[in-house]
């Protein structure tokens, strides 16, 4: 509690900046284990939140809180669609789902066996073992490759949210001008309504005037 | 924080919102005559960027809201000035959704109106330094009720209340502070310059 005040008083002597609020969550999975953070658009990571992993039919895997960094992890024990749901405690809430398809298929899937794979790369590697000095499973390539390609894309997503951010600005100046024509219209009826009530009072004025 | 996003509140929270909202923007477009249009649009983009300046507190983070001000400026009309700004920032932001646009503006429109009555209240004993102590407080009260209504909202909708209460009540200390001080300073500033922009009577300004 004493944490939260000085974080809190601390953060009366930053300057405010100007950023948008919405809570998000992001996650990869390496081999089997999942990690992710959830932040605020743009803003800083949300700490101790709570998240709950839950499986396609609704059973809940793991219940986790962020670290300070707004982290969290945990290892996939099937191959499923894992869905994260980030619960800022406050009507905040984020999801994202880590398909089945990221995880490795050495994991059991969730209702169909994937044995069937698992001879046939058996297989795979005893033909390219003799071809090969040192035999590596086409299983452990794949480990290997989904291992380097998440590592690889993981800045490429981190880049494409750093520059939703950017656009940000971009609306604030739309919304202004929204704001400045919803005004004009309102002016303009008004105004119009008004000098037809005048040019009516005018009329029927002229009109008592004549039948003097 | 205070923008509730779509799928959290149960329906008849969600009908509740829309009704005063509807009810709210008759009452404030009826009440709006065409001199207070420029200023209803002027602080309806206070507003809109104001949700914009947020900083973190403690795990969360939170942003002005300025409820207050908008509804000592514009009494009624606060209505349809808020429910504008919060439709584009859910379409723009995603801040908030269009489902539960209605209780969002309920949220922060009801505020300002109590906001709007006893700052009236105030002004009426015609002291400038009273003036400004209620339009420091109606900053301050704007969030304190808005926090509270959120947190209510989501209570009625199932959600622990005391836990949403207490969280959300603590974060926006900051808040109530940086709003109380912003807004006694906005409403010193037009008291001198342009006292007609609170409705007061120039006279009051004189006054001082």
């Amino acid at each position: 509690m004493r944490r939260r005040l000085l974080l809190a008083t601390a953060v009366l002597l930053l300057p405010a900046q100007a950023q948008a609020h919405k809570l998000k969550a992001f996650a990869t999975a390496v081999g089997a284990d999942v990690s992710g953070y959830a932040y605020f658009s743009p803003g800083g990571r949300a700490q101790e939140a709570e998240v709950s992993v839950t499986l396609p039919d609704g059973t809940i895997v793991a219940k986790l809180q962020t670290n300070d960094e707004g982290e969290f992890s945990f290892t996939a024990k099937q191959r499923a669609d894992y869905r994260i749901l980030v619960d800022g405690g406050d009507g905040h809430e984020a999801t994202y789902t880590i398909h089945a398809s990221e995880l490795p298929e050495s994991l059991a899937g969730a209702s169909a066996p994937t044995q069937a794979a698992a001879p046939a790369g058996d297989k795979a590697s005893a033909a390219a073992a003799p071809t090969m000095a040192t035999s590596v499973s086409p299983a452990e390539i794949r480990a290997m490759v989904e291992q380097g390609l998440a590592q690889q894309l993981r800045p490429l997503r981190e880049q494409i949210d750093a520059w939703q951010e950017k656009v940000w600005l971009h609306d604030v100046l739309g919304g202004l001008g929204y704001i400045i024509g919803l005004a004009g219209l309102a002016y303009g009826f008004m105004e119009s309504r008004q000098s037809r009530q005048r040019r009516e009072e005018k009329s029927s004025g002229s009109l008592k005037e004549a039948r003097r | 924080m205070a923008h509730i996003p779509d799928g959290v509140l149960s329906a008849p929270v969600l009908a509740t919102g829309v009704a005063v909202t509807l009810a709210g923007c008759a009452i404030g477009l009826k009440s709006l005559d065409h001199d207070r249009i420029p200023q209803t649009a002027v602080l309806s983009a206070t507003f809109f960027v104001a949700s914009l300046v947020h900083f973190p507190v403690g795990p969360t983070s939170v942003h002005l809201i300025l409820n207050g001000l908008v509804g000592v400026a514009l009494g009624w009309a606060a209505f349809p000035a808020i429910l504008v700004a919060l439709l584009l920032q859910a379409v723009l932001f995603g801040f908030g959704g269009l489902v539960v646009l209605g209780v969002n503006v309920m949220n922060m429109a009801a505020p300002a109106l109590v906001c709007h009555f006893l700052f009236r209240l105030a002004a009426r004993r015609d002291s400038r330094r009273v003036t400004i102590a209620a339009a420091g407080a109606a900053g301050a009260i704007g969030v304190l009720l808005t926090a509270l209504m959120v947190a209510a909202s989501l209570a009625f909708s199932g959600k622990e209340f005391i836990g949403a209460a207490k969280l959300t009540l603590f974060a926006h200390l900051p808040v109530m502070a940086i709003e109380c001080v912003f807004t006694a300073a906005v409403v010193s500033l037009l008291m001198r310059v342009k006292p007609e922009f609170l409705g007061l009577r120039s006279t009051e300004a004189a006054y001082a």
